[in-house]
């Protein structure tokens, strides 16, 4: 077979990305915080989404999700702009950041009105109340719950319309151990039902250990897109890299990340 | 306190049966679902209505007395007005302090979703921004009328028996359905009102300040313009067309009812407007 006919046939098989974004760029004012991010994310897999503080992870999930409208370039979920889809949340849930709901509240009370406004069966609402464990506080108001468990609403919130795609912010922020430990595996277990997730984090010994793949930006620019041994692999000290076991290598991902990103952080300590 | 969190792997966040989807394609009857969940499921909502509807009932009893007791001490013009439109007066208490209730919970409503970051769930739930925003004040609108007929009907009844020795006021007069009907109009426009203001300003306390400084302080630093010009930009905020509820016959009103619901309008109209532009273009 001819490389054109090979690479023809492997367009034609690799299913639609779960989340596209082309040339996305956003500026605020004079400082353009996304600046022509390309990439993909796929289905079945957990990317990692790293870059220091400042730049522009957050900013680039809220446009992914409609909240921010991007200057130039596009942003596509299941091949539609978010504002095209029907019923969203049961395409996309997203966690963007701990106790975003409003304090008097109960947890079964903010659940219930996204579901009822998506049309989603009453009963989901108890379902993803088991899954994250807060079945017992759910008829509790929201600003009593401690940091573990307002993430664990939130993630609640994200999984209500049972969707293809789960996007995640900072996750792990503030979590105690099991915490950290609960997320991991969660985010592991929605991978491996084929689901798209796309994790932002800047604790690299976590997505070390949780990521499959990783983007990697800094000052708004796409910096590595690679499966994370490969980024391991290529931006680690050669002479480091040959000596560490294979099983330990997950461990160099830190040191990686600060190689290639050195010259993109903000605002760094002397 | 512990709780279990499903940490085995064979849990799969969906469970065993069919994946979950929702049962029809959502529309408007469902967005305003969620959005009267999200309201009655709030302390305050119950709070100010509890207060609404204790005070406006009380003040209605205390004025009518008052009035009744003390109608031989009135002068002539005043005591024609009471007759003319004794329903209007009889609303009137009603209508201060509900306009206030409903001002404060309106502004609140919006103010704090987006204070407590609750208002991007709302707009991922429904990225079309305007109809979130109709949802949300359609819903707020019809529960507030409901909720000041409850105040405007009981009103009417214990009023109307207070006054009956120097005013009768029948229930079967047009006027008088006319107004208490609009009672719940003038409120649910009163809560468009703060909603829209909410929405702009985004932060609850500096929109309950700005609602009620337009409600009841401008109005008297308005009317002390000397000459007509100060009665009827006074009475061109919103708060002026509480003329709406009442009979019509008093004639020392700048406007007439009819003048009044069209100034109302215009303000919901506008106000919302220029909320809802600010909503779609802003990030959230």
């Amino acid at each position: 077979m001819t490389e054109n006919a090979a690479n023809l046939t492997h367009h034609h098989t690799e299913p639609a990305p779960a989340i596209e974004a082309h040339g996305l760029t956003k500026s605020y004012g004079r400082k353009t915080v996304v600046d022509g991010l390309t990439f993909q994310v796929h289905a079945g897999r957990v990317t990692g989404f790293l870059g220091p503080n400042g730049a522009g992870k957050s900013t680039t999930m809220r446009l992914l999700l409609g909240l921010e409208r991007s200057d130039s370039g596009t942003a596509l979920i299941n091949g539609k702009p978010y504002a095209a889809l029907t019923a969203p949340l049961s395409h996309v849930g997203a966690l963007l950041e701990a106790k975003a709901f409003h304090k008097g509240r109960s947890a079964r009370n903010h659940l219930l009105a996204l579901a009822q406004s998506q049309a989603l069966p009453v009963s989901r609402v108890d379902e993803v109340l088991d899954v994250v464990g807060l079945h017992d506080v759910a008829k509790n108001r929201a600003g009593g719950y401690s940091l573990g468990m307002a993430q664990r609403l939130g993630i609640a919130a994200a999984l209500l319309g049972d969707p293809r795609i789960v996007l995640l912010d900072e996750p792990v922020n503030g979590l105690d151990p099991e915490g950290v430990f609960w997320i991991r595996n969660l985010m592991k277990r929605l991978a491996a039902e084929g689901r798209a997730v796309l994790v932002s984090s800047h604790l690299m010994n976590e997505m070390a250990v949780t990521a499959d793949h990783l983007l990697v930006i800094g000052r708004g620019r796409l910096l590595a897109d690679c499966t994370t041994a490969e980024f391991i692999e290529r931006h680690t000290d050669p002479a480091v890299y040959a000596a560490t076991p294979a099983v330990a290598r997950p461990a160099l991902l830190e040191e990686a990340f600060m190689r290639l990103t050195a010259g993109a952080v903000e605002y760094s300590a002397r | 306190m512990t709780f279990a969190p499903s940490t085995s792997t064979s849990a799969a966040v969906r469970t065993s049966h069919a994946a979950v989807r929702p049962t029809h394609r959502p529309g408007m009857t469902d967005l305003m679902r969620g959005e009267w969940t999200k309201l009655k499921s709030l302390r305050s909502t119950w709070w100010s209505l509890a207060t609404m509807i204790v005070l406006s009932l009380g003040f209605t009893i205390a004025a009518c007395a008052v009035y009744t007791s003390k109608f031989q001490h009135l002068d002539a013009s005043t005591q024609t007005e009471f007759r003319q439109d004794t329903i209007g007066l009889i609303l009137q208490p009603g209508v201060q302090f509900a306009s206030l209730a409903v001002c404060v919970l309106g502004a609140m409503l919006i103010a704090g979703e987006y204070s407590t970051g609750m208002i991007r769930a709302t707009m991922l739930a429904e990225p079309r921004r305007t109809r979130a925003l109709l949802a949300k004040a359609g819903t707020f609108a019809l529960f507030m009328y409901v909720v000041s007929e409850m105040v405007a009907i009981p009103a009417f009844f214990i009023g109307s028996a207070i006054t009956r020795s120097h005013a009768s006021v029948s229930i079967t007069d047009p006027t008088t359905i006319r107004a208490i009907l609009l009672f719940g109009v003038f409120m649910a426009a009163m809560g468009l009102i703060a909603l829209s203001i909410g929405a702009l300003v985004r932060h609850t306390a500096a929109a309950v300040t700005i609602v009620l400084a337009l409600q009841f302080v401008l109005p008297g630093v308005l009317s002390l313009i000397p000459g007509s010009a100060g009665e009827h930009l006074s009475n061109a905020l919103p708060q002026g067309a509480s003329v709406i509820v009442s009979s019509g016959h008093n004639l020392s009103n700048v406007y007439s009812p009819a003048q009044a619901g069209l100034i109302l309008l215009g303000w919901v109209v506008v106000l919302g407007g220029v909320a809802l532009a600010a909503v779609k273009r802003r990030d959230v």
